[in-house]
């Protein structure tokens, strides 16, 4: 099966965008339960973005891993998070090191200064995903800025997520992704930082009987 | 031959740890040694045959082993021998206080076996991708082991790694994309744009810009793992929290191996820039590990925090050793990560033993235990003396060779600052090792209202399981006396296959072939 070029262009620019969006309000919302979504349906988006490239190139490991992460994370994740969820009755971050208004600022300016960095970056890969690297870019940071500022600790693993898409768009918009071994690692290895997320979580809803890593406070020096 | 050996060393730990994890208590131990035995043997195997007769390629490429893999193989796996030998005796003690749940001892010994699989991995694989996900997997199956324990404690030291290992590692793969998007531009869309054997052949022609940001990524990622200053905040949780036949890995195997990782990304970066740039980032972090260290050694109330900051301590002067360069340094560096593997590994399994017969792991409490309990207290005043860098011993020359390779290469400012902190760990080392040996124990009754307190806010109390002293063992004293005397001797005479294969060592990691 092919795939006109021009037109897996135009979905990669519009994934890129879903993913930016996705990821300003990741960044801004307090709800744990909607991040979980969210951060699902921005991993399955990047998973797209990779299926359509694949496509169009007849890249088949692009397609391939892109098909897995729809799966992998944007299925499998959430429904391991979620269970976590419902066990927890905390469902909102109360106290953000920031308030959402300033996290939305933030996320904003985030967006802009990814543009400019990323601008005068010659790609190794082509056209189709020019676009992609500030998006790239942003996604790296807006994951960082997620972990600083939540306590909760789904909040910090959506983060991680974050975090971890915009490597993978980053591979992505570099270079076509990586070698498929070095992907299928790749995505193996954030399945089971969420499993031991999941396991260390019930702990803690055993021992301290919240998800709050503000009861973590005993080691120091 | 080769295939067959490195299926052994990664696929026996994997596949008994299978069987491990569903297996009683009784059996599980056997088993683990099912997995890790043929794995060391045909290890060693490997290292010998790299050190006879040059390089080995297997799997198309997938695999290369040189001279630095093999020695680094070698390491990760003794230090996972002496772990496991120290297992039954740190779960027997757990179980005695309780605290021990039906699965436990399956699970306990099929982890470790992972994560000696995944650390074993990553010196044998020749591309730097796969690199990254064995450190990642070693990383996550080890923080369960890390909080195995289910403490308050525990769990927090093992979020804390979780989360700040994978955040700090996610650099390190942005660091091996960047890489390979420079040797794509190259090569072409090859499977081979991230083997290092053929990225040290084409750094000349990689892009300085990428390399330079790469590299900077790499030392971010892999020096969090590795323990660098100011990445190493996770450290002395995970290593004072985690069971101790584990923090002996993680201090002797898991370290090392990261500083693995970063050396390949360095000698790339050399072969690209030319040695100024990163050997002058890992010279400042080297130095600023040791210094960082410091005050937390000489200010420490925890012995098995105290063991953990003097992890970040050696590790810091192995990364300045390797930032030094020049062959003298280079052989300090050698000799140095070997000796602390062996020495570290056996004083965390001193110290977990007087940890569990005082109930305590305050320096202040466990005063007398040379008198208490001889065969662990002798040896954790041993391996105090011997990574306090007292001669003679192979850490001793080492840090010698380091310092002399480091003004020898010009970098005698660094060198005079890096002896000045190591004199004053000494002396914070050896104060807290002679209040431990022979200063004086205090009773049950006086401990600490810490502890206490903190007991009472949750439900369990788990902090102090108290067991009886231990009865004179044989096993346990050879176990604990072998690796230390290895590194005592090791001060005085090294036999010469040793040294030579140490020189094919440095060889390449001057930049040859080795």
């Amino acid at each position: 099966m092919t795939f006109d070029p021009r037109f897996a262009a135009e979905v990669v620019d519009a994934c890129a965008a879903v993913i930016v969006v996705l990821g300003v309000l990741l960044v801004a919302t307090r709800s744990i339960g909607r991040s979980i979504w969210m951060v699902a349906l921005q991993s399955a988006f990047v998973g797209l973005a990779a299926l359509a490239v694949g496509l169009a190139t007849g890249a088949g490991h692009l397609a391939f891993g892109g098909l897995l992460a729809i799966g992998a994370k944007g299925i499998v994740v959430p429904l391991v998070l979620g269970s976590i969820l419902r066990r927890s009755s905390v469902r909102r971050e109360r106290h953000m090191l920031l308030g959402p208004r300033t996290l939305l600022v933030a996320a904003v300016v985030i967006v802009f200064a990814s543009a400019a960095a990323a601008d005068g970056v010659t790609s190794g890969a082509s056209v189709a995903t020019s676009r992609v690297l500030p998006a790239a870019i942003s996604q790296v940071l807006m994951g960082l800025l997620i972990v600083m500022t939540r306590r909760k600790a789904l909040s910090l693993v959506v983060g991680l997520l974050v975090f971890e898409n915009g490597i993978t768009l980053t591979a992505f918009s570099l270079s076509y992704g990586m070698p498929l071994v070095v992907e299928l690692g790749v995505l193996f290895d954030v399945m089971i930082v969420v499993v031991v997320a999941w396991v260390y979580a019930r702990r803690m809803l055993d021992v301290f009987g919240s998800t709050s890593t503000d009861e973590m406070r005993s080691l120091r020096g | 031959m080769t295939e067959l050996l490195v299926i052994l060393v990664v696929g026996a730990p994997a596949v008994a740890g299978l069987a491990t994890w569903f297996a009683d208590a009784r059996r599980a131990p056997w088993l683990a040694l099912a997995g890790l035995g043929p794995a060391i043997t045909a290890g060693i195997a490997l290292a010998v045959m790299v050190f006879a007769s040059g390089p080995l390629h297997a799997f198309d490429g997938l695999v290369a082993i040189d001279a630095f893999g093999a020695y680094m193989l070698v390491l990760v796996l003794v230090v996972a021998g002496i772990a496991l030998a120290g297992s039954p005796d740190h779960l027997a003690s757990e179980e005695h206080a309780g605290a021990l749940r039906p699965h436990d001892t399956g699970r306990y010994y099929a982890l470790l076996l992972w994560f000696v699989a995944g650390l074993a991995a990553v010196p044998l694989v020749d591309n730097l991708g796969i690199v990254w996900v064995g450190i990642e997997a070693a990383t996550i199956v080890s923080a369960l082991l890390v909080g195995f324990s289910r403490t308050p404690q525990a769990i927090e030291a093992a979020w804390k790694y979780l989360i700040l290992g994978s955040i700090g590692i996610g650099f390190a793969l942005l660091g091996t994309l960047l890489v390979y998007a420079s040797s794509v531009g190259v090569m072409g869309e090859t499977s081979d744009a991230l083997n290092w054997t053929r990225l040290v052949e084409i750094a000349p022609r990689l892009d300085p810009a990428f390399v330079r940001l790469a590299f900077i990524f790499a030392l971010t990622g892999y020096g969090t793992k590795a323990g660098l200053a100011p990445f190493h905040t996770w450290l002395p949780d995970a290593h004072s929290q985690a069971p101790s036949p584990i923090s002996a890995m993680l201090s002797g195997g898991a370290l090392a191996v990261s500083l693995y990782a970063l050396a390949r990304f360095h000698l790339v970066a050399v072969g690209n820039l030319g040695p100024a740039f990163s050997s002058t980032l890992l010279v400042v972090f080297g130095l600023l590990s040791l210094a960082v260290a410091l005050p937390f050694i000489v200010a420490q109330g925890d012995l098995k925090r105290l063991l953990a900051y003097s992890s970040i301590e050696h590790l810091g002067l192995a990364t300045l050793a390797l930032g030094f360069g020049g062959q003298l340094a280079l052989l300090g560096f050698t000799l140095h990560l070997a000796c602390h593997g062996l020495v570290k590994s056996t004083a965390f399994l001193a110290a977990g033993r007087l940890v569990a017969e005082r109930g305590s792991r305050r320096i202040g409490r466990l005063g007398g235990s040379l008198a208490r309990s001889p065969t662990d207290g002798r040896a954790l005043l041993v391996a105090a003396l011997l990574l306090a860098g007292l001669p003679p011993s192979g850490i001793f020359v080492a840090e010698l060779a380091i310092l002399f390779g480091g003004f020898q290469a010009g970098w005698g400012l660094a060198s005079a600052a890096a002896a000045l902190v190591l004199a004053l760990t000494l002396a914070g080392l050896l104060f807290h090792i002679v209040r431990v040996s022979v200063g004086p124990g205090r009773s049950r009754r006086h401990e600490g209202a810490h502890e206490i307190a903190y007991d009472s806010a949750h439900a369990a109390p788990r902090t102090a399981p108290r067991i009886a002293p231990s009865r004179r063992s044989a096993g346990r004293a050879i176990l604990l006396a072998t690796p230390l005397t290895l590194v005592v001797i090791a001060g005085l005479w090294t036999p010469s296959p040793i040294a030579a294969a140490f020189d094919q060592v440095v060889m390449v990691l001057g930049g040859g072939r080795g």
